[in-house]
């Protein structure tokens, strides 16, 4: 892993090398790629890359923790956005059979996953938990997105501009797990936070368990299960934020 | 399986039947008028079954026939009352006639008609249903009553909605089958009692017309009859809401309560956990509400929520609702909203607005991150402009229009989800008005103002001609004028002239009196160097310069002096009477002794002129004119017509200055030449009448002063000052006319506003004059005496206030060349 953001500045493809389920579900997503998403995500990925450049890299270094956080919040911000844009045009096409909210049987695959569901637990629990438990989160949905990428491409009925969306999500989805890691390399370099969430890569293991959950899921749970994690993920990064620099408009 | 052969079945049926038809098609089959009916008497319908179609495309066609004539009528209406009818309106419906309706069906073969309906309007009413029926359970007095409500039957014609209707209603409980009916009457609404309690009713109105038949029973409407021993109605969440991301409220509407009381619980569970909670609290948010507080709101998951109504018959619970927290959350208005107003480097005004989030929201944190939108308009405007401004918690509007008053709000929600929050209390501003449009309207007035002056300017310009120019350019003095004013007299054209001027009020008479002598001195001097003056003793103006004449009073400086003295008294009212008493001595011809009395008279007269002067200015000049222009005709006669001029260039306006100007100039010669004579020869014998002379020149120089003040300035330097008996001045004029008077010893205090005489055509001999506007005043009665020593004071007055038009009519003569104002305190 440490070894994968110091290659931050390389090309996205071996970005991920500890999991190369993700890489080539990205991969395979961008193969048979509608050029107009495809040159989107690309972009955006770039722009990215270009945003959070690594540390060796001169006309970056002025990048402070602030500026990475406010990106990477934005970043999620937009996913959040996009997914919950994608909810309402999947809702539209496969109606849920009752309820959407009151599906009893709706259960995200991340659910397991013990998060803090309020505003002082997730203020009390600390810094480096609260970073690993963005990355877990994000992590858990790689692999899930480009499996769901993959499997909505069969939906003719879909729209294009769905599809794209669905695309555009995956690849930002990576987008934010590479730049939240940035931000983390980067506490950890100030010595904001301790440098304990290399131990917590290990968990990486239990996504891939969870990523087989999530194939069982309909769309629209599924979008539903993003779009709420997405907006946890805000969430937390935003207290996170507020929490180690309070000063900056928060 | 068996559908299928059964509908194969039909289709070789009519497959059969067709070809059967085709074969042999036919007539159509008799058509059938089923019912005519009208709704309200007015317009009525008629509404046929068609027979077998021949196997062809029928048309149908009704015609009718009254009773009351021949003519078979069509028709009107076919589509009005649907397929298969026909809509009489009003214009075709008559109460009074039967109706004779037959319709025909028509095909390529042939047609066939109905048998004829026979039809009465007012039999065939039958109006429709009532509707909007409603009924409602009411409880007063412990007793339950069902309150039923209604409306008669809409109709076509909107016109007609004056029928009178009878109502009925009938109800029975669910269960039964008997209908109780009863008898309404003409209201639209019925109290039904008596009703078993705990019951469900059925309850349906019908109506009629005063005539014809009921209407059909409106729908069917049910109630439940309330008791004590039902559950209560399920009650309804209304809503969710969390005002901060950190708790949140729940609200719900109790149904109907049984008539007991009702305990609410609320139950709720959470997204994959199936324990059921209750409410944590129901007292915080109020009534029919629960209060969830931090620790039991969870973020991202969903609340599986009930609101269960029971009493002591059972209970009843409402329908699930579902909230994500994440997507409840509505905050509260923003807070400490402050509207400033700035002014930019261009001096335009712009607004700054901030606000604070509300208090409860803790954006600090980053849990809840809010953005706002505000929303403006000038107040009498109809469409909020609204600006959506982010996370922000200012912001700046430019382009605001002057001089309105702005209604400002904002409201916020949280970024990504949530909802908007109410709008904030409506914030005023008024923008000022732009300074610079202000400008902009003090311009404009300026210009237009500007233009209607210059526009008024010239077309005064126009209209007056010459006389504007003459104002702004004065005229040079010419001998020509006289002439003009000479025939202006002739004509008799003077008076009207004068009256038309008509300076009523205007400066003291008196004091135009003595500008008329000096018009007159100044004429004679100019011609005949005093000369002339000599044969018209008895009018002042020229009786003046003859007695400087004829008493070759040249010289006498001293008389003044002695007329002051002697009439030391009468100074308060000081050179009028000393012209007066010079007068006096002329008349008399050096009757000295006569001076004291004659002194006293002459004050005495110019008292009675001082307390009347006003009155007599204020006389009407047309009738006091021609009393003083006829002694001056008289003495004109005697006297070489030349003087007669002079005489009229001072009725006369326009010549008048200019006569003045060189009147003076003529004169002061004159006034130079005795003083000559009085340095040289000094001779008491002349004094006398040497000083009437100079009295008069001087009351004239005093009125002309004023006059000639602004076009000859510079003439005169002062001579000599004597202190004989009284201090006088001398003054030599130069080159231009003399005008002295003002002239002071810096030793004394006395003004040297008299002229006491000319001496050497340039030196003006001056004393000390004490108030000039007497001098006028007196000079006239002086004037009088010489004219008519019989003369009683009256008529004294009265030929003064004669004299006194004519003086105003030369003074406006003056007037015209000059600013009034410029001379009139001078006379004062």
């Amino acid at each position: 892993m440490p070894a994968y953001i110091g290659d931050a500045g390389d090309s996205p493809a071996p970005a991920d090398p500890s999991s190369s389920v993700p890489g080539s579900g990205l991969r395979s997503a961008m193969a048979p790629a509608r050029a107009a998403g495809r040159a989107g995500a690309v972009a955006a990925l770039a722009l990215l890359w270009l945003l959070v450049c690594g540390p060796g890299d001169s006309g970056c270094h002025l990048l402070t923790v602030a500026d990475l956080f406010d990106r990477v919040i934005r970043h999620s911000g937009r996913i959040h956005s996009l997914s919950t844009t994608l909810y309402a045009e999947l809702e539209k096409h496969f109606p849920p059979r009752d309820n959407e909210l009151g599906k009893p049987a709706r259960k995200c695959h991340t659910s397991g996953m013990l998060t803090p569901n309020g505003k002082e637990y997730a203020q009390k629990i600390p810094r480096e938990e609260l970073t690993h438990l963005i990355l877990k989160l994000l992590q858990a949905w790689k692999e899930p997105l480009s499996h769901f990428n993959q499997h909505i491409e069969h939906h003719q009925e879909l729209p294009d501009d769905s599809l794209s969306k669905a695309k555009q999500i995956s690849n930002m989805v990576h987008e934010l797990k590479t730049g939240v890691e940035k931000v983390t390399e980067k506490m950890q370099s100030m010595g904001i936070i301790s440098n304990s969430l290399n131990g917590m890569a290990s968990s990486e293991g239990t996504g891939l368990s969870i990523s087989n959950e999530a194939n069982m899921m309909s769309d629209s749970d599924f979008i539903h299960c993003f779009r709420r994690d997405s907006n946890k993920v805000q969430s937390y990064l935003k207290i996170l934020k507020c929490r180690i620099m309070p000063e900056n408009s928060c | 399986m068996k559908q299928r052969f059964i509908s194969s079945v039909q289709i070789i049926l009519q497959l059969a039947l067709t070809t059967a038809g085709l074969t042999g098609q036919s007539y159509p089959g008799k058509p059938k008028i089923i019912r005519c009916r009208s709704l309200e008497k007015e317009t009525f319908s008629c509404w046929w079954k068609p027979g077998s179609d021949g196997g062809l495309p029928t048309n149908y066609t009704l015609f009718y026939s009254k009773d009351s004539e021949e003519k078979i009528y069509e028709c009107p209406d076919y589509q009005a009352s649907g397929p298969n009818s026909c809509y009489f309106d009003k214009n075709h419906t008559n109460p009074w006639t039967t109706y004779i309706i037959t319709v025909m069906a028509t095909n390529e073969i042939g047609s066939n008609s109905s048998d004829p309906q026979y039809v009465d309007v007012t039999s065939i009413v039958q109006p429709d249903a009532p509707v909007n029926l409603s009924l409602e359970t009411k409880t007063s007095a412990s007793i339950t009553y069902l309150w039923a409500k209604w409306s008669p039957p809409p109709l076509a014609a909107v016109s007609s909605n004056s029928h009178v209707y009878h109502y009925e209603l009938r109800l029975k409980p669910e269960e039964k089958e008997e209908w109780e009916t009863i008898s309404v009457g003409l209201q639209t609404h019925y109290k039904v009692t008596g009703l078993q309690a705990g019951v469900k009713y059925i309850v349906q109105v019908r109506c009629m017309l005063d005539l014809g038949e009921w209407s059909e029973w409106s729908s069917e409407r049910n109630i439940q009859i309330p008791n004590g021993e039902s559950p209560p109605e399920k009650p309804t969440i209304i809503k969710c809401r969390s005002p901060e991301k950190e708790t949140f409220t729940c609200w719900w509407k109790p149904g109907s309560d049984g008539g007991h009381h009702i305990n609410h619980t609320l139950l709720y569970s959470k997204e994959g956990e199936e324990k059921v909670y209750e409410c944590p609290d129901y007292k915080t948010a109020g009534p029919n509400s629960c209060y969830f507080d931090k620790k039991h709101t969870s973020f991202w998951t969903i609340y599986n929520i009930t609101v269960r109504a029971t009493n002591e018959m059972g209970s009843n619970v409402s329908d699930p609702h579902y909230v994500d927290v994440t997507y409840i959350v509505q905050p509260d208005p923003p807070v400490n909203i402050t509207l400033e107003l700035k002014k930019s480097v261009n001096r335009k005004p712009y607004l700054v607005l901030t606000w604070s989030p509300p208090p409860l929201a803790d954006v600090r944190s980053g849990w809840l991150t809010l953005e706002y939108e505000l929303r403006l308009k000038p107040e009498e405007g109809e469409e909020w402009e609204t600006i959506f401004v982010g996370q922000q918690t200012q912001c700046k509007m430019f382009s605001l229009n002057p001089g309105k008053r702005y209604i400002v709000q904002i409201h916020c929600k949280p970024d990504h989800h949530g909802s908007w929050s109410e709008w904030s209390p409506e914030m005023y501003i008024q923008i000022p008005t732009d300074f610079r449009v202000k400008d902009m309207v003090v311009w404009i007035i300026v210009g237009v103002l500007s233009s209607l002056i210059c526009l008024i300017m010239s077309w005064t310009m126009i209209l007056k001609g010459y006389r504007m120019m003459a104002f702004i350019l004065p005229p040079v003095p010419g001998p020509k004028i006289k002439g003009i004013d000479k025939h202006l007299l002739e004509t008799g054209k003077s008076e009207e002239l004068l009256s038309a001027l008509g300076c009523h009020g205007f400066p003291p008479t008196s004091d135009c009196d003595e500008l008329l002598i000096e018009y007159l001195e100044v004429e004679d001097s100019e011609d005949q160097q005093l000369m002339p003056s000599h044969d018209n003793p008895s009018k002042n103006m020229k009786m003046i310069p003859k007695e400087t004449d004829s008493d070759s009073g040249r010289g006498s400086c001293d008389s003044p002096s002695l007329l002051s003295e002697k009439c030391r008294e009468p100074r308060a009212l000081p050179s009028a009477l000393q012209t007066q008493d010079v007068r006096a001595v002329q008349e008399n011809k050096g009757a000295k002794r006569s001076w004291e009395t004659q002194c006293i008279a002459s004050e005495q007269e110019a008292l009675l002129f001082n307390n009347e002067s006003t009155k007599s200015s204020t006389w009407p000049a047309v009738q006091l004119l021609p009393n003083n222009q006829l002694p001056v005709f008289a003495y004109h006669s005697t006297v070489e017509a030349h003087t007669i001029m002079l005489s009229t260039t001072n009725v006369n306006i326009s010549s008048v200055l200019v006569g003045n100007e060189e009147k003076h100039q003529s004169r002061y010669p004159v006034a130079e030449a005795v003083h000559d004579n009085m340095e040289k020869q000094r001779e008491m014998e002349y004094s006398t009448t040497e000083q009437t002379t100079v009295q008069v020149k001087q009351n004239r120089h005093n009125d002309k002063s004023p006059f000639l003040n602004p076009k000859l300035m510079d003439y005169v330097e002062v001579h000599k000052v004597r202190q004989d008996e009284e201090p006088t001045v001398l003054l030599k004029h130069k080159d231009n006319n003399g005008k002295t008077e003002k002239y002071t010893v810096p030793g004394t205090s006395k003004e040297y506003t008299k002229v006491s005489t000319v001496v050497d055509h340039n030196i003006l001999v001056l004393m000390p004059d004490s108030r000039i506007q007497h001098t006028p005043v007196s000079q006239e009665p002086a004037m009088e005496t010489s004219q008519n020593l019989q003369q009683g004071q009256a008529e004294k007055n009265m030929s003064y206030c004669l004299t006194a038009p004519s003086d105003c009519k030369r003074e406006t003569s003056g007037s015209e060349y000059m600013d009034p104002s410029s001379f009139m305190p001078s006379f004062k």
